[in-house]
């Protein structure tokens, strides 16, 4: 019989790790350390920190994590700058990060979608996939009827078409007049309309 | 969520806009994917689903799914997936398994050192055991090396009919007489008992995978099969489940997932490993960056 009982309880699990380790210049040991800090709120600042500084992705990963199953303004508010990073993997980690907290993110929503930098709205429109419909609904309008940049108004239809509801639809018309001279906002618009409504274009 | 008040007779209007937003929501949810031609599985399912939970309309379903009231992404899943299991389910994977994965994981092995195998969740016993199974099939090198197996799971009902090994027929469907007159013996009820030596061979344990503790308890798995849990979980149960997993594969392990999971979707923790046979997950040896 070459099948032998398996057991558990292998090479240890680190769950005894402080926030100074954090700081460690082992990346296994900062993984670690991020994996055990998991759901603490105290340890916020340290995350935040280390974050800032960490050069291997896994362990951002599991910094992010971290926050995201802390879940509170405080931790929110560390992820946040990242929307403004220069490296596409750590916009997409932080927005991956934050679309997983849909009801934490809702007080940060208006900010985000009113931000200076277009690119922070365009992404701030995907933050708002996840949320209640009626607000994604409410925000992404809003957004809509106020922005000049096309293509974060696609971004905001694009959500719309998952998760609008039919109070979205005027807005909708109206933008595809203001942009009728960018012919795939109008398309665009026809496709969300259509299914939002429930008929076909 | 009260599944007697519905029924196929319940119907509203679904028109195809409709469903497609269903199934663009769905598959951004689960990675579960249905073309054109499956319209008619699609309609029943989320017919019976808006007559279950009562809903008046697709609009008013809709909402209620987005926000997982009732947990009703679980039953709406449910409808859509295989819930039974069985013996040698998923058989590409087991095929990879000893056709590719072993011989990577033997490569890296010091001598005398155990393959360990890990199946969660393992319901009641079906996949460890089919992995026993197919290792003494089809892989010669059975002989050669220790091979531990592990099943949990966070039912322990489940466990303890994994540990009694009995199975009906339709769970061994996919076996051929052969194997099931070497492997099983009759029991009462028709049913087929697994062989004492495969039972006493793998460890049944409680585990939950987005439990980090008690996942410390996991380690130096050179493969695990976590199929079809993970299209359960949000995105951010899945981002610990998948950060747990990592730490429970040794540096250069593989995991293989359920046919609509994707890894890629969920973590960039691990490679992309394509083989012959199956598309699993890797974790690398070191880190890159």
């Amino acid at each position: 019989m070459p099948l032998i009982k398996g057991k558990t309880g292998g090479a240890g699990g680190g769950s005894d790790a402080q926030q100074g380790a954090l700081d460690s210049p082992d990346a296994d040991s900062r993984w670690t350390a991020a994996r055990a800090l998991t759901g603490q709120a105290d340890a916020v600042p340290a995350l935040a920190a280390a974050l800032s500084r960490e050069p291997i992705s896994r362990v951002r990963e599991a910094m992010m994590t971290a926050l995201i199953r802390i879940g509170n303004a405080a931790s929110i508010e560390v992820i946040l700058p990242y929307l403004r990073s220069q490296d596409a993997s750590v916009r997409a980690a932080a927005i991956e990060a934050l679309q997983a907290l849909p009801d934490a993110i809702a007080p940060f929503m208006t900010p985000l979608l009113n931000d200076g930098d277009s690119d922070v709205r365009l992404l701030a429109t995907e933050l708002a996939r996840n949320m209640e419909a009626a607000e994604a609904t409410r925000l992404l309008c809003e957004l809509i009827e106020r922005e000049h940049h096309p293509n974060v108004c696609a971004a905001a239809i694009d959500v719309l078409t998952e998760v609008g509801t039919p109070e979205a639809l005027p807005t909708l018309e109206r933008c595809a007049a203001r942009f009728a001279a960018t012919p795939f906002l109008p398309f665009a618009v026809s496709v969300a309309m259509s299914r939002i409504s429930g008929e076909e274009s | 969520m009260d599944d007697s008040k519905g029924g196929s007779s319940f119907a509203v209007h679904i028109s195809p806009e409709q469903v497609q937003r269903f199934c663009e929501f769905l598959y951004r949810r689960t990675g579960m994917s249905f073309a054109e031609s499956k319209r008619y599985f699609i309609d029943r399912r989320l017919d019976d689903r808006i007559a279950a939970t009562g809903s008046s309309s697709f609009q008013e379903y809709f909402s209620l799914l987005r926000t997982d009231a009732d947990q009703e992404i679980e039953h709406l899943i449910n409808s859509f997936t295989v819930n039974e299991t069985y013996f040698y389910r998923e058989e590409h994977q087991l095929r990879c398994m000893t056709t590719s994965l072993l011989d990577a994981i033997v490569r890296q092995k010091k001598p005398g050192a155990p393959i360990r195998i890990w199946s969660i969740p393992c319901s009641t016993g079906e996949e460890p055991y089919s992995i026993a199974l197919w290792l003494m099939e089809n892989w010669p090198q059975v002989d050669s090396y220790n091979i531990e197996i592990v099943g949990s799971d966070i039912d322990t009902r489940a466990l303890k009919a994994a540990a009694e090994g009995i199975y009906g027929d339709r769970a061994l469907m996919r076996l051929s007489r052969d194997i099931i007159g070497r492997y099983f013996r009759p029991v009462t009820g028709g049913n087929h008992q697994i062989d004492e030596g495969l039972r006493n061979s793998i460890e049944f344990t409680r585990a939950n995978l987005i439990d980090t503790k008690d996942m410390t308890q996991y380690r130096d798995f050179d493969l695990i099969f976590c199929r079809n849990v993970l299209i359960y979980f949000d995105d951010a149960s899945r981002r610990l489940a998948a950060e747990n997993l990592y730490d429970c594969l040794r540096p250069g392990g593989y995991i293989c997932l359920g046919h609509s999971e994707s890894m890629s979707r969920i973590s960039p923790l691990f490679r992309v490993s394509r083989f012959p046979d199956a598309i699993v997950y890797q974790r690398p040896e070191a880190d890159h960056g």
